[in-house]
């Protein structure tokens, strides 16, 4: 760690504390006050922006390369120290700088393959509960199937099946197996929304099924959508982890928090901080996205309240 | 009832059904082929027109996808590249193994859950309360197979309290023979099924709080109080009993996140039941495994689903009226 990385640390603190002060500041009506009612909520919020900035200025933070090994011969499973803060790993690389690394492809992948599974579901869950009749059992039938077939296998037949899977499939198989859940939900919203009379007065209105659908349905069933997907995130990067730890994720050497852990699982006794620090740094940004979607669900939907 | 299970096991029947054909289509989309990979050209087209012929392949894709389906029908789910024998004889020796590493794990999930809920309840916003549900929201957040390392660091490494992977000691227990050989056994099973528990025990115990907190806030509570009854029979009898209905509902949930939870804590324990034969065989290339253990998995998440709607109905009188 030189001077300008422990700068950039203590820069990437303070600006996620800033950050969050700032949203605090900015959301001063009642669903900003909901929000920050929930105990959790700022914390989460804080570790959150620190993760994202060590994300977006991974290469100002992080003191080496994540692919370079330093030295297998002398500087391999090193303990923690002010050169290398986190250790390094059994190739000698240094754990730190691998974990900011990994914080890109963890998030990214993450927020990525919520993304593709939200608007999936979304669609599907819209399409269903404004159509509704044989459309909506269909699909619904095909969301029950979904749901009953456990994700993870799924994933391990098309890796058995296709080789490698490229960063970008990658991201799409996740998406396409997390919709089925957020379908529901917004079906269930939609089904209401479709007989409140603003939506009969647009169908009346001559608007066409596409644009009622996106005009005045989609927008009044957010709430739902957006709680669903930052309580989602966290559990897609648990799948991201999972995967990646058997080998079938993010390939080696990208570091990913999930293959990281991989790494150091066979010197685990010799060289525990391998495996330590990014499993800690997964279920940190899990359980403040898990936060914030429990604030966020109470703050944009007052009716439902937190268990 | 009759005419709702039977609608139920339809459901459940048709689940399989699409879950095998899934399974069909993703085999014949990545196009496996007797001579090689696609874009290979080593084999005589002679020689592969005949394995063409031989395998069925030549054939429509509705006739195969009857004939796949007839063999499945009949156990028969294709033969292992990698162990030489029936898919099925694999998972007749892994599926054991998982069952036992879940039903252990739901045990400590349901018993842990349920206590700690009715005691966080009981104090509810007190210490106890606050510091047992922010640690249970710690715990529910951990990758499971991080937690497994972290306990094995812990307990088999550096206390050696505990074997560090496998199902028995190969040396003395072989085979399941002896009182000590169920001891062995279980002492292997300990750390797996703790840690799959615990994650599901966080969770059962935040619902299981939320439940008692609504019920322990009703009439019948106050009447039971008032009848000077000892705090402790309110709880455990006249709340408890009341407040264990969704904790059913949460016990179909479970199943899925055990059969996923289990394929990665089976692999960081070395435990050879389905999910580590999965992942052992997809370094294998040994897809028919790998395909063949998603069917099951899909299967025992169905009936695990049928099995917890069916114990709702019993428990709750009002599901059967509203779903008849």
């Amino acid at each position: 760690m030189t001077a300008g990385t422990w700068l950039a640390l203590a820069g990437a603190l303070v600006l996620a504390f800033a950050l969050a002060a700032e949203t605090r500041r900015a959301a001063a009506g009642p669903a900003g006050r909901r929000f920050f009612r929930h105990p959790t909520a700022a914390p989460g919020l804080v570790v959150l922006a620190f993760f994202v900035t060590l994300a977006l200025a991974a290469p100002l933070i992080a003191p080496y390369p994540s692919y370079l090994q330093l030295d297998p011969v002398h500087l391999a499973n090193q303990p923690p120290s002010g050169r290398f803060l986190l250790g390094t790993d059994p190739l000698s690389r240094d754990v730190w700088s691998r974990l900011v690394y990994g914080a890109r492809f963890s998030l990214g992948i993450g927020s990525l393959a919520m993304l593709v599974a939200v608007s999936v579901g979304a669609a599907v869950g819209a399409v269903a509960g404004y159509f509704r009749r044989w459309v909506d059992a269909l699909l619904m039938r095909l969301v029950d199937v979904g749901l009953a077939i456990p994700r993870v296998f799924v994933l391990l037949v098309v890796v058995a099946l296709w080789d490698r899977v490229s960063l970008p499939v990658l991201v799409l198989l996740i998406g396409l197996t997390g919709w089925f859940g957020t379908s529901r939900l917004v079906r269930a919203e939609v089904l209401s929304l479709r007989e409140r009379e603003f939506v009969v007065a647009a169908r009346a209105l001559g608007g066409g099924s596409a644009r009622v659908i996106l005009r005045h349905v989609l927008p009044n069933a957010a709430a739902p959508i957006i709680v669903s997907a930052a309580l989602g995130i966290g559990s897609v990067m648990l799948l991201e982890a999972g995967l990646s730890f058997l080998g079938i994720g993010v390939p080696s050497p990208k570091p990913s928090w999930g293959n990281m852990i991989a790494d150091g699982q066979d010197r685990l006794a010799a060289a525990p901080w391998t495996s330590l620090f990014p499993g800690l740094a997964i279920s940190l940004v899990v359980m403040a996205l898990n936060a914030v979607g429990d604030a966020l669900r109470d703050a944009l939907d007052p009716h439902k309240e937190a268990a | 009832m009759s005419a709702w299970i039977v609608r139920r096991l339809a459901a459940a029947i048709a689940i399989v059904l699409a879950a095998v054909t899934l399974t069909f289509f993703l085999l014949h989309l990545a196009g496996g082929s007797p001579c090689g990979q696609r874009d290979v050209q080593s084999v005589a087209p002679e020689v592969c027109a005949r394995l063409r012929a031989q395998f069925g392949l030549d054939r429509p894709i509705w006739e195969q996808y009857g004939k796949y389906l007839w063999a499945v029908l009949h156990g028969d789910l294709g033969q292992s590249f990698w162990q030489r024998r029936p898919v099925i004889a694999a998972l007749g020796d892994a599926m054991p193994n998982t069952l036992v590493l879940a039903g252990t794990a739901l045990l400590i999930d349901f018993t842990l859950g349920l206590a700690l809920g009715v005691y966080q309840a009981a104090r509810a916003r007190r210490f106890g309360d606050i510091a047992l549900g922010n640690a249970a929201l710690f715990v529910n957040s951990m990758p499971t197979f991080w937690l497994g390392l972290v306990l094995l660091l812990v307990f088999g490494q550096w206390l050696h309290l505990v074997p560090v992977g496998g199902t028995h000691d190969p040396v003395l227990c072989a085979r399941l023979d002896s009182l000590h050989c169920v001891g062995d056994r279980l002492w292997h099973l300990a750390l797996p099924a703790l840690t799959l528990g615990l994650v599901g025990a966080a969770a059962t115990a935040r619902y299981q709080r939320a439940a008692m907190l609504e019920v322990i806030a009703q009439d019948f509570v106050r009447t039971a109080r008032a009848k000077g009854l000892r705090e402790r029979r309110v709880l455990l009898v006249h709340a408890l009993r009341n407040a264990l209905l969704p904790s059913i509902t949460l016990f179909g949930l479970a199943f899925p996140f055990l059969v996923t939870g289990a394929v990665l804590v089976e692999w960081v324990f070395a435990w050879p039941g389905m999910g580590w034969l999965a992942v052992m065989a997809i370094g294998q290339r040994d897809y028919p495994v790998v395909t063949a253990t998603a069917l099951v998995a899909s299967g025992m998440v169905t009936v695990g689903n049928l099995l917890a709607d069916v114990v709702y109905a019993a428990a709750d009188p009002r599901i059967r009226v509203r779903g008849a």
